[in-house]
């Protein structure tokens, strides 16, 4: 049982990591980042890869409708941007990947401010459809600028390098997302600890009551915006990067309702949620496989029948969570911390 | 009770992990004496009509080979895993695969997929074909451990503009096409050909793919008033829709297809409207029996019933692979990706059972073969109405 954690001062108090215990924690985590990719083979440091990305995106989009209650359905297509970005850079200009990688996000930034802007006048389903126009805008660009995007062609992009290693499998690749995820989310993490994170989730929780307390509300719902899409457009570079190959098709607008999926099934408004919403989302299909192989055995064809099902099991978890967690996987987390709190009582 | 309770609440997040653990280590290595087929399928998702066909034929056809006695003694065997159409399980399905196996020939589901792993084919010299005919793939430079199962796109539309050539020199022809990488794939290259052999481009009316509303497009089509159509980018809809719409504006255009379009399905859903209806099929059909095919024999007598040339392309793989393992085995060459690929180069008339009507040859990664056929709804088939086309 942990008793008497007291806060002496008020840095204590909003600091992001306040017992001991926690920052035990987190340093065995940190080992385990570090440690990970000399255990795991290519499959698992790629799924970790493509989590960490996926992270990064999600952990934008629950700043921007998890904190700031504005709800986007144009994540995808503003990770577009940053990768399209990136591969024009890295094609035309051979710039170092990390210039392409902020360009990518700035020029995410920009496109998210704009397609930011209806949020000034509409809010919920409504802002919803307008993220949703924009995203068909972004993409109808992908698929007609052609001398830029190649069109549906698609632009390959040569791996990122660093210090003379090429980063173009993901026992390497995780050395450059994994650091840039870590950062992104202790970014987001202490956003929340200053004037403009609060300033979000006041707008969220009641604009009006927001206006009054002198939030001036078109700045934060703007730089939400941008914020969200800065974090798209890095998600989307480092996308680009990993894949090696990007065309129109590879940022539809279901990726965006997987951003969103994972928000609500790992929690809206907590960073944790991101993260716990994105490894939900990326992994369970690909544990799902597992099924698949312990079946196997029993059953002739079992990829092909099992296959559908496997999209089905994954389909009703997520329904499960909506119905019976809709806090999301972050409250579980705190409910076993919180057992663990007073652990051998009970509450 | 309270233990049973976090239990319960632990259960599912162990399990992962104990699960994650367990993957995180390598479970199998291939047996010296097997040759891998490693395949992302989509076998759900919008591709999966077809995906669950390639699954079955190849599944059925290293059965048989094996059954045969392997190649040149060796076993041959397929680990194909659902992928639902999308890129980034394609590649986690490409990862968990070789990180299991050693695979030495793989089948990918998608262009973008076939793009994006291209790097890594390299990388562990990997021979790899698949379900795309895109054009873009269609270059052993950028390409060179890949090849297509038959004509590109732009080459199954330039088949159907040489048979239209010459069958009516000069007339007009529209392209119709989906708004997509696939459907716009041929467009550019279709026009210049259609040029080239003196035929009057008449419209190029883009869709968005699916059912959508076709009207404009429906009008647009009567204003050109083509003698043929040539629909690229759909698998069916809206093609019944557009055909309906044009015999009720009283037009005769020629409605013609490619090959995703080309399957038994245009006659079975469309009926009485598909008529007529024609397009280019670089495989023979599981009716047609015209000619010594052994291949589409063992086809037939494994099943009893019409089979899709989605499941034949999934033997032709087989068939093909077949092929290549076999002369690299033969010159004693090591078992590499690249070795592959310089037997595939020096293969000239290669014998695919009967699948192609005759002896093929890759020209760049692909088989400008194809023939023209025409859907007869009296008889329920897809009827031959040209001989085999080879493109130059």
């Amino acid at each position: 049982m942990r008793i008497g954690s007291p806060k002496e001062s008020y840095i204590a108090d909003e600091a992001l990591f306040r017992t001991r215990t926690q920052w035990v924690w987190l340093w065995l985590l940190l080992a385990v980042l570090i440690a990970y990719p000399f255990v795991a083979n290519l499959y698992w440091l790629f799924l970790v890869c493509l989590i960490s990305i996926n992270i990064i995106s999600a952990t934008g989009l629950n700043i921007l409708t998890g904190y700031t209650g504005q709800v986007s359905l144009g994540q995808a297509a503003f990770m577009g941007v940053g990768a399209y970005t990136v591969a024009w850079l890295d094609n035309n200009t051979g710039s170092p990947f990390f210039i392409n990688l902020l360009a990518g996000a700035g020029m995410a930034t920009l496109v998210g401010l704009i397609a930011g802007l209806p949020s000034l006048r509409v809010k919920g389903l409504y802002l919803a459809i307008a993220t949703i126009g924009a995203s068909f805008i972004l993409q109808f660009i992908f698929i007609n600028w052609e001398s830029v995007t190649r069109g549906t062609r698609g632009i390959n992009i040569e791996p990122p390098s660093v210090l003379g290693v090429t980063l173009d499998n993901p026992d390497t690749f995780y050395w450059l997302v994994m650091p840039i995820m870590v950062v992104m989310v202790l970014l987001a993490a202490n956003l929340f600890r200053t004037r403009i994170g609060r300033a979000f989730i006041a707008i969220r929780d009641r604009d009006i009551s927001a206006s009054v307390l002198g939030i001036n509300l078109p700045f934060y719902k703007l730089m939400s915006f941008g914020i969200a899409s800065f974090y798209a457009g890095i998600a989307g570079g480092l996308y680009a990067y990993f894949f090696g190959a990007i065309n129109p098709e590879s940022f539809p607008l279901l990726m965006s309702i997987f951003f969103l999926a994972a928000i609500i099934v790992g929690g809206m408004g907590t960073i944790l949620g991101s993260i716990l919403g994105a490894i939900f989302m990326t992994l369970t299909p690909e544990i799902l496989r597992y099924g698949v192989d312990i079946l196997s055995p029993y059953i002739d064809n079992a990829p092909q029948i099992l296959s559908p099902l496997r999209t089905a099991v994954f389909g009703a978890l997520i329904v499960g969570f909506l119905l019976f967690e809709p806090h999301g996987l972050a409250e579980i987390w705190r409910r076993v911390r919180r057992f663990f709190h007073l652990w051998p009582f009970r509450t | 009770m309270l233990v049973s309770k976090l239990a319960r609440q632990l259960m599912a997040p162990v399990a992962a992990i104990a699960l994650a653990l367990g993957g995180a280590f390598p479970t199998a290595w291939a047996d010296n004496d097997e040759i891998v087929l490693g395949g992302s399928i989509p076998m759900t998702g919008p591709f999966a009509f077809a995906g669950l066909q390639f699954d079955r034929g190849l599944r059925d056809y290293v059965e048989w080979i094996n059954r045969q006695g392997g190649i040149e003694g060796r076993t041959l065997r397929y680990v194909g895993e659902d992928t639902g159409y999308q890129q980034d399980q394609s590649v986690a399905v490409f990862r968990r695969i070789t990180s299991r196996e050693n695979v030495n020939f793989y089948f990918g589901d998608s262009t973008a997929f076939q793009q994006t792993i291209n790097r890594e084919l390299d990388r562990r010299d990997i021979l790899m074909t698949g379900a795309s005919f895109a054009s873009e793939l269609n270059d052993p430079e950028r390409y060179p451990l890949q090849f297509l199962l038959g004509p590109d796109y732009s080459e199954q539309v330039g088949i159907l503009l040489s048979y239209i050539a010459e069958e009516s020199p000069g007339a007009r022809v529209a392209f119709i096409h989906s708004d997509t990488e696939f459907g716009r794939d041929p467009i550019a290259p279709g026009r210049s050909k259609a040029e080239e052999l003196g035929l009057t481009v008449a419209a190029t009316i883009v869709t968005p793919p699916g059912a959508a509303d076709i009207s404009s497009a429906a009008l647009e089509l009567r204003r050109a008033r083509p003698d043929y159509a040539i629909f690229h980018g759909y698998v069916l809809a809206p093609i019944p829709d557009f055909i309906q719409r044009a015999r009720q504006m009283g037009m005769n255009t020629r409605f013609m297809g490619t090959y995703y379009t080309m399957d038994q399905g245009i006659i079975n859903e469309m009926g009485e409207a598909a008529d007529g209806f024609m397009g280019v099929m670089p495989y023979r059909y599981y009716y047609d029996e015209t000619g010594p095919a052994p291949i589409m024999d063992a086809i037939r007598e494994l099943h009893g019933d019409y089979q899709t040339t989605t499941y034949t392309q999934g033997w032709l793989t087989g068939v093909l692979i077949t092929e290549i393992a076999r002369e690299t085995l033969r010159a004693g060459k090591p078992f590499t990706g690249s070795n592959l690929r310089e037997t595939l180069d020096s293969l000239s008339d290669i014998d695919t059972g009967g699948i192609f009507g005759q002896p093929v040859n890759f020209r760049g990664n692909s088989i400008p073969l194809g023939r023209i056929y025409r859907a007869d709804v009296s008889q329920g088939q897809m009827v031959p109405v040209s001989d085999w086309i080879e493109l130059e």
